[in-house]
């Protein structure tokens, strides 16, 4: 549940940050392109590292165990 | 254009932009005004018509000569005003209009102007310090004799006393010319030199002169107290004054010889006391007079120098562009016949546009009565590579450029380097810490954006300017990954939830036998704060890290093939698509893409199975059973499907392309004998197989050479390079750790004795190693390897690289050449 919330949030930052890029640099269409790339390709490399840590954790083999003198 | 593939819309930067060969005519007295303009729009790399022709031999040889004999005089300028330490003026903005010959007039003259004050005023410099020289000649010499004088008075009256006289220096002098004064019956007329000598040489002069005149000279010295200035030498030289004197005309030619060779300068001494009064008021006079004169004289090239000064830029500019104009022309082949000049040279096709306009502006300019003819010409060749790259993307497109100039219009991988290189590098670095550290490092940089362009740098100071966006998206990225590693200064914070690890009973007796266990919902974003400082962190961590460098690697990896299907979209290649793409792709995912998916899949489901031997029982024993290491059902019929893929993918990737190749190279020249010669006028013919460059041989061999390593390099690449992009785990563990140890060891444990000295010391030992090791250090192998990813991991699934960068004639570029 949490994993697909997060995603959603991923997905939603993405599309506002694509129509800021859109509002702020509106420079043509070759252009727009190459921005709604750059974002896409920033919101799909940050999600994947967020879920990658995030399905580590989710069913652990190993726990901490702390060491002395904690 | 009909040859390229145009189903997808076009994206800035991501085909070198389409650039066409055109062809200029130029009227001859338009042409230097036509070539100006051209050089102002900058859009035109013109190629040398003449190329077979010596430098000596083209027709503009003597302007060129003119405009280098116009840059020597105006390096003379430049370096007699930093001689005399005169600031050059900032280029002014009037555009004044000068002429090439205006200019070689005035520089001329300035010149000699310049050589003649210089000339004088060493000419007075060395008479005044002549004169100087004299004067101390005069007043030490004066002294001796005034002292011997008196003393001489004081034997005379202590001799007629007849009181032995004391043993001193002064004694034979004294009998010397007590013998001339008392004993006229011996007339030994003693002469006498005065002069000054180096004082380093001074011991081996008197020891030279008496060997030389056999003892029978004396000697006198005196030092002067401060360094008086050599008149012909021109610097400071520490002196002695010296009075010499000799019997004898022998004595006298040898003593003046040797005073030649030590360099040793005489001046003419007078006896008489009034005299050398007098001597010594007219030469104090002179001396005062050549002052003033020689004030005057560098007043005046003081004022000479700085008018050069104020147009110095102006100038060096005009001369920079006149000669580059000459050069460029004449790499024009003159048409004798129609008098005038043919240009050809690529340009991008959207300036055409431009180049028209400026050619019209030309013609109206010059007053010629002819215009110029632009046309396009159509060739075989391969045009160079144009990336209009604004201050941004520069950077990231010089990153691509160092390893290799990308081909004429094939994907620029730089497109994806803007997000990629920044983000592979923050996973090696993920600390927030350090990141805002460079953010803050990088934001000054751009903030003094102005003012640094146009100045000059150092050269390390260079490259970090120029690649500040590329820091501070490597800064942003790494705030990014530092947050999800949970690292600031190596401290985990719980920032977004609580832990999910707590004690497993309230006396947290077993915490540090068996662990915590996982009492709420996973944390939210990043690694939990529970890890660090455990003794299970690092193989948890090792995990974690390895598998997401195998998982990012893969993607990266299938980016760069995906990309050479766009290229092979692109040219129109079927080829590439079914017998290169295709089995690429099942081959890298049936064998990495399925590694990931088990990585995935072990992650959602919790399962205990060793991927390890999974894969290597895969290809070891397909048909075993796979008992506790199963994670999803029919797992062995997936691999043993897969298997067989991958198995077919290999002869898939190497035997069909030659075979194909060579069956269209020969339904291509089946007619060869019937088609017409082959001109320039013959449209673009693409070569569907980017192997035969254009050359009608087909070697098979060669080809299925070619082939066969390339399906080699990647078969086992497709192993290495997986295995390469561990590095990402590999650095990001260094960071960590690095991190951990100057925390805890320096900070910490300075804090620890409760001493204000020592936790000072400790915090600025803890600065130094952290800038120094972890941001300067790290940042640059991080930098590195992400670099080395990119180029030989991503880049060699798709990339060609061997292209040529667009030069154009542009005067805006001509001030980075000369310096």
């Amino acid at each position: 549940m949490g994993f697909i919330l997060t995603t959603l949030i991923f997905l939603v930052i993405g599309i506002i940050a694509c129509f800021c890029a859109r509002i702020c640099c509106n420079k043509g269409p070759s252009a727009n392109l190459f921005h709604l790339t750059l974002v896409i390709t920033a919101t799909v490399c940050c999600w994947m590292m967020w879920a990658i840590v995030y399905l580590a954790q989710m069913n652990p083999l190993i726990v901490p165990i702390l060491s002395e003198g904690e | 254009m009909a040859e390229h593939g145009g189903c997808f819309p076009p994206m800035d930067l991501f085909r070198s932009e389409p650039m066409h060969l055109v062809q200029v005519i130029i009227p001859i007295e338009s042409a230097r005004l036509t070539v100006s303009y051209l050089g102002d729009i900058g859009l035109i790399q013109f190629k040398d018509l003449n190329s077979e022709k010596s430098p000596f031999q083209r027709t503009y040889a003597g302007q060129i000569k003119r405009c280098a004999e116009l840059a020597r005089k105006l390096r003379f300028f430049k370096d007699q005003m930093s001689k005399a330490d005169i600031k050059l003026s900032a280029k002014s903005e009037a555009k004044a209009e000068f002429n090439l010959d205006d200019l070689e007039v005035k520089l001329g003259d300035l010149e000699a102007e310049l050589t003649e004050i210089n000339g004088n005023n060493e000419k007075l410099q060395r008479s005044y310090n002549e004169l100087v020289e004299y004067k101390l000649v005069l007043q030490k010499a004066g002294e001796f004799f005034k002292v011997a004088q008196s003393r001489a008075a004081a034997q005379q009256a202590e001799v007629s006393s007849e009181q032995a006289a004391e043993e001193s220096l002064e004694t034979p002098l004294l009998k010397d010319q007590e013998s001339t004064t008392v004993d006229q019956g011996k007339q030994v007329k003693l002469g006498f030199l005065t002069g000054l000598v180096p004082k380093g040489r001074s011991m081996a002069f008197e020891r030279i002169l008496f060997r030389a005149t056999r003892g029978n000279v004396f000697l006198r010295q005196s030092s002067v107290d401060e360094a008086v200035i050599d008149p012909s030498s021109g610097e400071k030289v520490e002196k002695n004054v010296f009075v010499v004197f000799f019997s004898g005309e022998r004595a006298k030619s040898k003593i003046l010889k040797i005073c030649e060779a030590f360099g040793a300068n005489r001046y003419p001494f007078a006896e008489d006391l009034s005299k050398q009064a007098q001597m010594i008021i007219e030469v104090s006079r002179r001396i005062s007079e050549l002052k003033t004169t020689i004030d005057a004289g560098l007043l005046h090239r003081a004022n000479l120098l700085e008018t050069i000064g104020q147009q110095y830029e102006q100038w060096s500019d005009l001369v920079r562009k006149e000669k580059s104009i000459y050069h460029t022309l004449n790499m024009l082949s003159i048409d004798v016949t129609k008098k005038c000049l043919v240009a050809e040279g690529w340009s991008p096709v959207f300036a055409t546009q431009q180049i028209q306009d400026a050619l019209k502006l030309a013609t109206i300019d010059s007053k010629s009565q002819v215009g110029a003819i632009f046309q396009v010409l159509h060739t075989k060749e391969l045009p160079p590579t144009y990336f209009r790259t604004n201050k941004f993307t520069e950077s990231f497109q010089t990153i691509v450029d160092a390893y290799g100039v990308a081909k004429y219009q094939e994907a620029n991988p730089g497109v994806y380097t803007v997000v990629t290189f920044p983000f592979l590098f923050a996973v090696m670095f993920g600390d927030w810490g350090h990141g805002i550290c460079i953010l803050l490092a990088c934001l000054f940089l751009i903030f003094k954006e102005k003012k640094y362009s146009s100045q000059k740098l150092g050269d390390i100071m260079e490259m970090t300017f120029g690649g500040r966006y590329v820091i501070l998206l490597m800064a942003l990225f790494s705030i990014y990954t530092g947050l999800i590693y949970n690292e600031f200064f190596s401290v985990p914070f719980e920032l977004f939830s609580p832990s999910a690890y707590a004690c497993r009973d309230d006396a947290c007796s077993e915490a540090t036998t068996i662990g915590l266990i996982k009492t709420r919902d996973t944390y939210p974003f990043g690694v939990d704060p529970a890890w660090h400082g455990s003794r299970s962190e690092l193989p948890f961590l090792n995990s974690l890290k390895m598998k997401m460098s195998i998982l990012i690697g893969v993607a990266q990896m299938n980016l760069g093939i995906i990309l050479s299907f766009f290229n092979a979209l692109y040219f129109r290649n079927p080829v590439n698509v079914w017998f290169q793409f295709i089995p690429q792709m099942i081959f890298l995912n049936g064998l990495f893409g399925y590694l990931s998916l088990l990585i995935i899949v072990k992650w959602c489901t919790g399962s205990k199975a060793d991927l390890y031997h999974v894969m290597i029982y895969m290809f070891l024993s397909p048909t075993d059973d796979l008992g506790e290491n199963q994670l999803f059902a029919n797992q062995k019929t997936v691999q043993l499907v897969l298997l067989l893929l991958s198995l077919i993918a290999v002869p898939w990737m190497l035997l069909p392309k030659p075979f194909i190749l060579k069956a269209q190279h020969n339904s291509r020249h089946q007619g060869q004998s019937y088609t017409p010669l082959e001109g320039t006028e013959e449209s673009l013919q693409v070569e569907t197989a980017h192997d035969s460059h254009g050359h009608e041989e087909f070697e098979f061999s060669e080809v299925f050479v070619h082939q066969l390593i390339h399906t080699i390099e990647f078969v086992l690449g497709a192993v290495s390079n997986t295995a390469s992009y561990l590095r990402l785990w590999a650095l990001s563990l260094a960071h960590s750790e690095l991190s951990t140890v100057f925390y805890e060891k320096v900070l910490l444990l300075a804090w620890g004795y409760n001493n204000v000295i020592i936790l000072i010391i400790g915090g600025i030992v803890f600065i130094f190693a952290t800038v120094g090791v972890l941001l300067v250090m790290e940042t640059l192998s991080a930098f590195l390897h992400a670099l080395r990813l990119h180029w030989v991991e991503f880049q060699n699934k798709f990339y060609e690289g061997d292209g040529y960068k667009f030069a154009p004639f542009s005067f805006a570029l001509l001030g980075d050449e000369d310096e």
